[in-house]
């Protein structure tokens, strides 16, 4: 388990983290979010001492990083880079090592993620020799390449082609599956709806919603009603206690207080003419995103 | 995870990459190849120890060839002397190079270009003597006689130089070490520097900072540069070396294995004074064009006391001599230089070592400091005072992190 906290970081009169307090679980892949500039790169690097903390801890397993731990994680900076003129395979052994594992082990394991990522034929080219969607794969695997408890990906999505953001999925899911704890970053809200069990919503450097996906979506204070319908829209804005989160022709997600009575909603469905459909939706994570950083 | 080990890894990658890199081979063939030009092209050009060629055309007194043999023969010049029947094939052969200088009718001297002295002295020496002879004759003296009278005496030359012992070919080579010197720290300076800015630029430093700390991989790479420099450097030494004794032209009684030792011992303490700081610094830039321009002030020191060192040559005993062998910013010039002129006392290069020594542990603390400050910081670059007061107060600003990317 990865722990935050109340983490505080300022860099000048900026507070990058303002009490941050959160964890992240093993065996389950944890989606890191927030606007930009909210903490999430800064809350990253300090998970492997590259920020000096103002105040707060960073914890693994209940007791503060060793440095010997931080070398055994997994971490994919925001800022790509490895050296450009280094060989593939020699660089990734180097990156193993300097880990303090023997170079016969980390072989195997570079040797292995090369195979499986399809770069078995790239290994005694320089990096810099490589496609751009090459060169991350093999950043990928220098985060990899201790087959680490606990990986922490900033990004890891950004600037992928779709089949790579599949491949990625796939792994991440598979990563966790086998016990580790992950932590990603990503603006890609459905994406991470799609893959995380759990989300830390972060903003101004303050965690503001972090938690078991499900268990979030229950706890909203709405009701998120969805209904399709043949007819002349009503006026929904008019409706005591209910928010228009979307609306098209013939269909309409209104937002309506859990404590508000549904009838008057559903009297005016019926007033449109045909109502094809009314049914509850619980919120999607982008409107738990909006909610939760709404200024 | 043994710090000693990471610290090695990283000195290995240096060596390796770079040994591989096609850059380094031509550098270590280009300095190898200048290094022998420097000896082996002067003493083609300079000729003067070897034979010279006397041409003789015109009227010739009988006994003007042997003499001008016997007279190169008292001051140690071969000359070797062939006749001409006619002036034209002569004045071919000195146009030619074939021979030195054509002595016409014993009266004068034919020249491809400038008359050289010691030959000149030679000849007309001879001429001199040969008229003496035949006018002894006609008055009368036996040439048995006269040869007892004007047999020439064998004159020595000897070139003082500025210090006893010591010739005036010591002197050039301490400027050649000195030159040496300078190239070989600020080659592998800029090394370093150049290192140090790559894996800033190109962020690999995040991802081998979460591995090991900064000071270690600041230490392997200056380790590593200076281990590829040594080698590069003894080897270039040691080319000379054979150069010289091929050629055999430098009268060189200071340039022996000791002082040679003391050369290389004395790169390797200033490649680590300068390294250190050329680390640090690179550190302040974040792109490669910024490079040399945070190095500015270490390299503005390092040619300074380039200049300084001179003094040491002609004066080693002077006391702002002394006092450049010991500072540590000009000792690792310096003092090679008065110990190759003889001029130090047992006890002054221990103390220049020990200075030395001790401003590189300080200077490795600083640079350590500074580096560990500014290598994650992106953005313009950095002023070191910035990252210096940023230092001693944590909450101040551009530190650590990076005030230009902190979201995400």
């Amino acid at each position: 388990m990865l722990e935050f906290d109340t983490v505080v970081k300022t860099f000048g009169d900026l507070a990058a983290l303002d009490g941050c307090t959160f964890a992240a679980r093993p065996g389950r892949l944890t989606g890191f979010l927030g606007p930009n500039g909210a903490g999430k790169t800064t809350a990253m690097r300090a998970v492997f001492g590259l920020v000096e903390l103002d105040s707060g801890a960073v914890r693994w397993r209940g007791a503060p990083i060793s440095g010997a731990e931080r070398a055994r994680f997994g971490y994919m900076p925001e800022e790509r880079g490895l050296y450009p003129r280094m060989r593939v395979r020699d660089q990734l052994i180097y990156l193993g090592r300097l880990c303090g594992r023997t170079s016969k082990e980390v072989s195997r394991t570079v040797d292995a993620w090369l195979e499986r990522l399809g770069l078995a034929d790239r290994t005694s080219d320089s990096l810099d020799t490589l496609s751009h969607g090459n060169q991350q794969r093999v950043q990928l695997i220098a985060a990899l390449v201790n087959e680490p408890e606990l990986v922490v990906l900033d990004e890891p999505f950004s600037g992928l082609d779709p089949l790579a953001v599949a491949a990625m999925s796939e792994l991440l899911v598979e990563l966790s599956g086998a016990g580790a704890t992950v932590l990603f970053s990503s603006h890609q809200l459905d994406l991470v709806e799609h893959l995380c069990e759990d989300v830390v919503i972060i903003d101004n450097g303050r965690v503001v919603l972090a938690g078991d996906l499900e268990d979030l979506r229950a706890a909203v204070p709405q009701r998120f009603v969805n209904i399709r319908y043949r007819g002349e829209a009503p006026d929904w804005c008019r409706l005591p206690c209910v928010q228009v989160v979307e609306a098209s022709d013939g269909e309409v997600r209104l937002c309506i207080d859990r404590n508000a009575d549904l009838a008057p909603v559903l009297a005016a469905a019926r007033a449109t003419g045909d109502l094809i459909s009314f049914s509850y939706q619980p919120p999607t994570l982008s409107e738990l995103f909006r909610h939760a950083v709404a200024p | 995870m043994n710090g000693v080990r990471q610290i090695w890894l990283v000195a290995v990658r240096e060596m390796r990459e770079r040994g591989r890199s096609r850059a380094f081979r031509i550098s270590l063939a280009i300095m190898i190849l200048v290094v022998i030009g420097m000896i082996i092209v002067p003493a083609l050009i300079d000729t003067s120890g070897g034979s010279k060629d006397v041409g003789l055309a015109g009227t010739v007194p009988g006994d003007l060839s042997q003499t001008i043999v016997d007279q190169g023969t008292a001051v140690g010049t071969t000359t070797r002397v062939q006749h001409f029947d006619t002036l034209a094939a002569g004045e071919d052969a000195v146009r030619n190079g074939d021979i030195d200088v054509l002595v016409v009718d014993a009266q004068r001297l034919e020249w491809r270009r400038r008359e050289a002295p010691q030959l000149r002295a030679i000849v007309t020496g001879a001429i001199q003597l040969v008229a003496v002879r035949e006018r002894a004759a006609a008055a009368g003296i036996s040439p048995d006689e006269l040869l007892a009278l004007v047999a020439p005496v064998p004159v020595e030359n000897v070139e003082l130089g500025s210090v006893p012992g010591r010739s005036l070919d010591d002197e050039t080579a301490a400027i050649v070490m000195i030159a040496l010197l300078l190239i070989a720290i600020s080659t592998y300076g800029n090394l370093v520097l150049a290192g140090v800015v790559e894996e800033k630029a190109s962020r690999v430093v995040e991802v081998l900072l979460v591995r090991m700390p900064a000071r270690s991989l600041l230490a392997g790479k200056v380790l590593g540069i200076g281990l590829l420099g040594l080698g590069q450097f003894v080897v270039t030494a040691l080319a000379a070396l054979v150069a010289i004794r091929a050629v055999d032209t430098f009268d060189l009684p200071a340039v022996r294995g000791a002082v040679l030792a003391w050369v290389v011992l004395w790169f390797v303490l200033g490649y680590a004074l300068y390294a250190s700081v050329y680390g640090a610094l690179g550190s302040l830039a974040s792109r490669s064009e910024d490079a040399q321009s945070v190095a500015g002030p270490a390299t503005v020191v390092l040619i300074a006391a380039y200049f300084a060192s001179f003094t040491t040559v002609g004066s080693p005993e002077s006391l702002p001599a002394r006092l450049l062998s010991y500072f540590p910013a000009t000792a690792p010039m310096a003092m090679p230089s008065r110990i190759a002129m003889g001029a130090t006392t047992w006890w002054e290069p221990l103390l220049a070592i020990a200075l030395t020594l001790a401003a590189i542990a300080g200077l490795v603390q600083l640079g350590g400091r500074v580096y560990t400050r500014a290598i994650l910081h992106s953005g313009p670059t950095l002023r070191l005072w910035d990252v210096w007061r940023g230092g001693t107060s944590r909450r101040s600003g551009a530190v650590g992190g990076s005030p230009t990317v902190p979201g995400g």
